[in-house]
């Protein structure tokens, strides 16, 4: 049956069994057997429900009884009938109500999956919202920090240089008197010790004023006072300013070993790749500890300059490796660097249109790879 | 829709009763049985609970044979009207080709009414009918109560609709029933004679199709 509703043949109400048990039990009432069948036998009369002929009805010993037979018949069929159509009914229902709730678990699971779809993409702008803050404070914090540190070494150069200089002059202008006097005095033992002494004294401290000298020259390197913000850059000179003042930071007890080609001076920022070298050399000094060493390399090509900072340190761990580059991170213990060396280090160089690589194994040693176009905006 | 099988020159046509609980569809349906008298009539199949609430559908096949030769049905069915049995409600009332809404006259029954109207255009909707084409007539049943609302407000209230005049009906006392399953008949017939051509090639004008279908025992006033 097609619909609930469609009318039923006799083989949708009963078994073949139940039809046979049926002629038998009418058989044994009637004074002639009878029998019940879905065609038309000679002699039947039409078993009916629902104005529908259903079946057939033969043998018995009259019409009448026949007819009484087989009204018998469609009065039990209106019952089976009754629950046949129930059932059949329940079923269309079931089956309709069944399929409208898959419909609206497949609507439900769609509107979830848009929905879902919606908070990831919410997810990201809020991520690229909070990266482009994190990025903001850093440039922020980093053009303060270079600020200050280029107005403090500004300050101090500008303070030292003149009296180092006077100071470094008369100690040579006393020196040559101490020469000149040398003739005039008795020439004892004691004069010629005392003599020998100051002149002595007055090296040192000349050699003492070069280096200080020599640090204030750095310190102006590193903070560019000198320099306009776009200059012409001599990386190897930028390179051994840093490497000076990592030097004395660490007491003159780095092994680097500096191997610079000759390199042609590339427009750029001077004090912020400074400071990137400076901060490079740093982080390798750390890794190395007391017994050390760095490898500093520069060379030129047609491409570029590339600058190798390499190191035989404690290396990164892999897993902290992808963060490297993460501002504020630091492996160090807090309060020994804000951890925003590689993050401003790879930031210059991108602004340089740049590339820094980063290439390190634990307990190996790390290797920085900085290259830098020969022309800016390459 | 009219199920037209050639083979056996047969057309089955589908009428639904339709309505809020209550309303006395069920009873349409047993006086129709024992008031008509129509060639063919079979017997009348009611599926209720205990307490008389209709739970499947009730049904009454009626029928005639033209001269031409066609066997026509006509199956009348009953929904359940109470709410809860929704689905069985669009199962019975799919492929219908009429519908009688039998409202229930009660001033306190007003909103059920409207309700169920509601019902029956969603439904019909659902089954892909379409309430201002599907041949309907309203019935407005219970008239022997005290509380009805004013015949003339209800044919007021409903002139500027398809379904204008409205039938009056006690079907308790047997009124009207047979009066409204004659209004159900005549814009049955435009339907399915536009479809079928029931007065061409069958025979079957507009009065024989419901004198026929509608013949009473108390002699033939159609
Ligand atoms: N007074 C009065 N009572 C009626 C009339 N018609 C039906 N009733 C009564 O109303 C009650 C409900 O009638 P039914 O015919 O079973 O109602 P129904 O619409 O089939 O109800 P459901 O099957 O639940 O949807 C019965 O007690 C009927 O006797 C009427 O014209 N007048
Ligand atoms: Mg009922």
């Amino acid at each position: 049956m097609r619909n609930f509703e469609d009318d039923p043949a006799l083989a949708d109400l009963l078994t073949p069994n139940q039809i046979q048990r049926l002629s038998e039990g009418l058989s044994a009432l009637c004074r002639e057997p009878v029998l019940i069948t879905e065609q038309r036998l000679n002699e039947s009369v039409p078993v009916e429900f629902n104005l529908e002929t259903i079946g057939w009805l033969s043998g018995g010993a009259s019409a009448s009884e026949r007819e009484a037979a087989a009204g018998l018949v469609s009065f039990l069929m209106l019952f089976v009938a009754k629950y046949r159509l129930a059932a059949n009914l329940h079923h269309d229902t079931t089956e309709a109500s069944y399929a409208e709730l898959q419909r609206q678990n497949a609507a439900l699971k769609a509107s979830e999956a848009r929905y879902r779809e919606l908070s990831d993409q919410l997810q990201q702008q809020v991520d690229e919202q909070v990266a482009v803050i994190r990025q903001t404070q850093q440039e922020l914090y980093e053009s303060a920090r270079l600020r200050s540190v280029g107005h403090l070494a500004a300050g101090v150069a500008h303070e030292i240089n003149n009296p180092v200089g006077f100071i470094s002059s008369n100690l040579r202008v006393a020196r040559d008197y101490v020469d000149n006097l040398e003739p005039l005095l008795p020439d004892t033992a004691d004069n010629r010790d005392m003599l020998g002494d100051f002149s002595d004294l007055l090296s040192e401290s000349i050699e003492g004023t070069d280096r200080i000298a020599r640090i204030v020259a750095d310190l102006k390197t590193f903070a560019s006072i000198d320099q306009a913000d776009n200059a012409l850059c001599d990386l190897n000179s930028l390179l051994l300013s840093a490497i000076h003042l990592v030097q004395t930071e660490y007491d003159h007890n780095l092994t680097i070993i500096e191997s610079l080609g000759e390199l042609p001076r590339i427009p750029g920022h001077p004090s912020r790749l400074s400071q990137t070298l400076f901060n490079l050399l740093d982080n390798a000094a750390q890794a190395i500890g007391n017994d050390g060493r760095i490898l500093v390399r520069t060379q030129a090509d047609d491409a570029g300059i590339q600058v190798t900072i390499q190191d035989n340190g404690c290396g990164i761990p892999d897993s902290i490796r992808s963060q490297v580059f993460d501002a504020f991170f630091t492996t160090r213990p807090v309060g020994s660097g804000a951890g925003l060396g590689l993050t401003v280090a790879r930031d210059t160089v991108h602004a340089h249109g740049g590339q820094l690589t980063l290439d390190s194994q634990e307990e190996a040693g790390t290797r920085v790879i900085l290259v830098l176009p020969a022309k800016q905006g390459a | 829709m009219p199920d037209f099988s050639p083979e056996d020159n047969k057309l089955a046509l589908k009428v639904v009763f339709y309505g809020p609980a209550l309303s006395g569809k069920t009873t349409n349906l047993m006086q129709l049985h024992s008031l008509l008298n129509p060639e063919r009539k079979g017997e009348l199949m009611v599926l209720e609970t205990r307490d008389d609430r209709t739970l499947f559908f009730d049904m009454l096949p009626i029928g005639l044979r033209s001269r031409s030769g066609l066997d026509l049905r006509l199956k009348l069915y009953t929904v359940p009207g109470q709410v809860q049995h929704d689905s069985t409600r669009k199962a019975v009332l799919s492929r219908a080709d009429g519908v009688v809404f039998v409202a229930d006259s009660q001033i306190a029954q007003q909103d059920n009414n409207a309700i169920a109207f509601g019902n029956l255009e969603d439904n019909l909707d659902k089954v892909g009918l379409d309430i201002d084409t599907v041949p309907m007539v309203v019935q407005f049943n219970k008239r022997d109560l005290p509380n009805v609302v004013e015949e003339t407000e209800l044919q007021g209230r409903w002139a500027g609709t398809p379904w204008a005049p409205l039938s009056m009906a006690s079907a308790l006392k047997g009124e009207g029933v047979i009066e409204t399953f004659r209004v159900l008949l005549d814009r049955l017939y435009t339907v399915i004679d536009s479809e079928f051509d029931l007065a061409g090639r069958h025979d079957i004008d507009r009065t024989t199709f419901i004198r026929r279908l509608s013949a009473s025992h108390g002699g033939d006033d159609a």
